[in-house]
């Protein structure tokens, strides 16, 4: 079964978003190496996953796969556990019960070398999380080096090369607090990528931004999406949501209500706390 | 009252304050301080480990280390540390360290106790999504520390740190209890030699009160310099 990643039709965007790049603009050319074509295969496969803060429980039973190629978004109201069950992902979140096995390695295992699958696995956070002590060029190429052991002109040149591919080569000698919201992200986008992974977990990336940045920020995601990245994607942008997602997840109260087709899900939700959720958020 | 003082006496004796008295007191200072520095951030680091024995060794240790007068922790390394270094090297009979190697032990090990607790508040000081995004990127938890934790929290805490380095610079004094010769223990042997008391007792407080005045100031102004723009 292959589905592509390409836009629906009937996706139309909030007024703004489509505005290009400040800075020199996304350069041509993908930000990723051109990869086969989604298999089906699950990149990522959540099996029952519980997980509780004491006796609190924020994750019930879970259940869902990110196929190759495959961008998923969750969605859901604040507090409903779907930052959680992405952080489960890349174990930044312990869980108690059930698996998570990402690209045939299993998360919750002693013998899992956890600081190479995670390496494998980009995310990017709702504060961005640049280190504000290194330039931005040395954001972009310490894990390189570090973990990966590239040298360290090897890793300046793809860091660099991605720097240019966000739009941002300009800023390579500043620092993390020089620079805006927006362009943080875009750079922290960049350093995940420059790790070379196999999937991208992107944990509300414009929650924390002003709403003029949004846009920027979103363009290299909606363009990652079309070089073919696996992608799981917490967000409210629900315009993302319809213009690049295969499927999307709805959480809430720590359990996976409805998982549809992005179709499905805008078209006919099945759920009424779907249908409520969506109702409020798309009515503004 | 102040007639039949001498202050000829200071100038005469210069050399001998100065060039042997305070190059003690600063040497003291520096080694002690550097060294405290790295044994208080490895006991922050232990405490902070979570690790339930090593956690609590080091809040323990640290928990003495600050309960104690440093006067008391000075004699009672001068009396101990040749029987544990004779413990150490198997000797049968105690191991003579010196004044100095004792002073500097003691300095050393009483103020990271106190750098420890600074680099602690400073450790805890940096976000947690730092820690995340360092791991998330698949680096170890040492790794994380050394280049991502660490740096930040000690350029936010270097204006403590420096401070307290004031204060070990005014505590060095205390080794006159070892019959060292530091800056004021020099003024006083001069002072009781010459029977000038009051001249040489003001001038080392004048000293004093110059150099951690002006070092206390410095820091202030390196304070607004070093915080990094977030």
């Amino acid at each position: 079964m292959t589905s592509t990643p390409i836009p629906g039709p009937d996706a139309p965007t909030p007024a703004g978003r489509e505005a290009t790049l400040p800075d020199d603009g996304l350069q041509q050319g993908p930000l990723i190496p051109p990869r086969t074509a989604t298999t089906g295969e699950p990149m990522i496969a959540i099996n029952a996953v519980s997980k509780w803060y004491g006796s609190f429980q924020v994750l019930t039973d879970c259940t869902t796969t990110v196929s190759k190629g495959e961008v998923v978004v969750v969605c859901g109201p604040s507090g409903s556990g779907k930052s959680t069950l992405i952080k489960c992902v890349n174990a930044l979140e312990p869980f108690q019960e059930g698996q998570i096995t990402v690209d045939g390695t299993k998360v919750k295992d002693r013998a899992t070398n956890l600081p190479k699958l995670r390496s494998r696995v980009g995310m990017v956070f709702q504060h961005f999380e640049l280190f504000p002590h290194l330039s931005i060029t040395d954001n972009l190429t310490l894990a390189q080096r570090k973990v990966l052991g590239r040298s360290p002109a090897d890793a300046e040149k793809r860091g660099l090369d991605l720097l240019a591919r966000v739009g941002l080569s300009d800023h390579a000698k500043k620092y993390p607090g020089q620079l805006s919201g927006g362009q943080q992200q875009r750079v922290a986008i960049a350093r995940a990528l420059a790790m070379d992974p196999v999937v991208m977990l992107f944990d509300e990336p414009t929650s924390a931004l002003d709403p003029e940045m949004v846009g920027e920020v979103l363009d290299v995601m909606v363009e990652l999406a079309r070089d073919g990245m696996t992608m799981m994607v917490v967000t409210h942008e629900m315009g993302f949501a319809r213009k690049v997602a295969d499927r999307v997840i709805f959480m809430d109260r720590g359990e996976i209500v409805e998982d549809a087709t992005k179709s499905d899900f805008f078209g006919q939700p099945r759920s009424p706390r779907a249908q409520h959720f969506l109702s409020k958020i798309l009515s503004h | 009252m102040f007639a039949n003082l001498d202050f000829g006496v200071i100038v005469s004796s210069l050399p001998y304050l100065f060039g042997q008295g305070m190059v003690f007191t600063v040497t003291l200072t520096a080694l002690a301080a550097s060294m405290g520095v790295v044994l208080g951030t490895l006991l922050a680091i232990l405490r902070l480990s979570g690790v339930p024995g090593v956690s609590h060794l080091a809040k323990g240790y640290v928990e003495l280390m600050r309960s104690l007068p440093l006067v008391l922790v000075i004699f009672w390394f001068y009396f101990l540390v040749p029987y544990i270094g004779a413990w150490v090297v198997r000797s049968p009979t105690p191991i003579q360290v010196g004044a100095f190697a004792s002073a500097l032990v003691t300095f050393t090990l009483f103020e990271a106790a106190f750098f420890a607790e600074i680099m602690r508040a400073g450790i805890q000081s940096i976000p947690k999504g730092q820690t995340a995004a360092a791991l998330a990127l698949g680096m170890t938890r040492a790794q994380v520390m050394r280049t991502v934790v660490l740096p930040q929290a000690f350029r936010n805490m270097l204006p403590l740190l420096l401070t307290q380095t004031i204060i070990l610079f005014q505590d060095t004094s205390l080794v006159y209890v070892l019959s060292l010769t530091d800056f004021l223990g020099a003024a006083s042997k001069v002072a009781q030699r010459d029977g000038r008391l009051v001249e040489m007792y003001l001038f080392a407080a004048v000293v004093y009160f110059l150099i951690c005045f002006t070092a206390s100031s410095l820091v202030r102004r390196l304070h607004s310099r070093v915080a990094i723009i977030r």
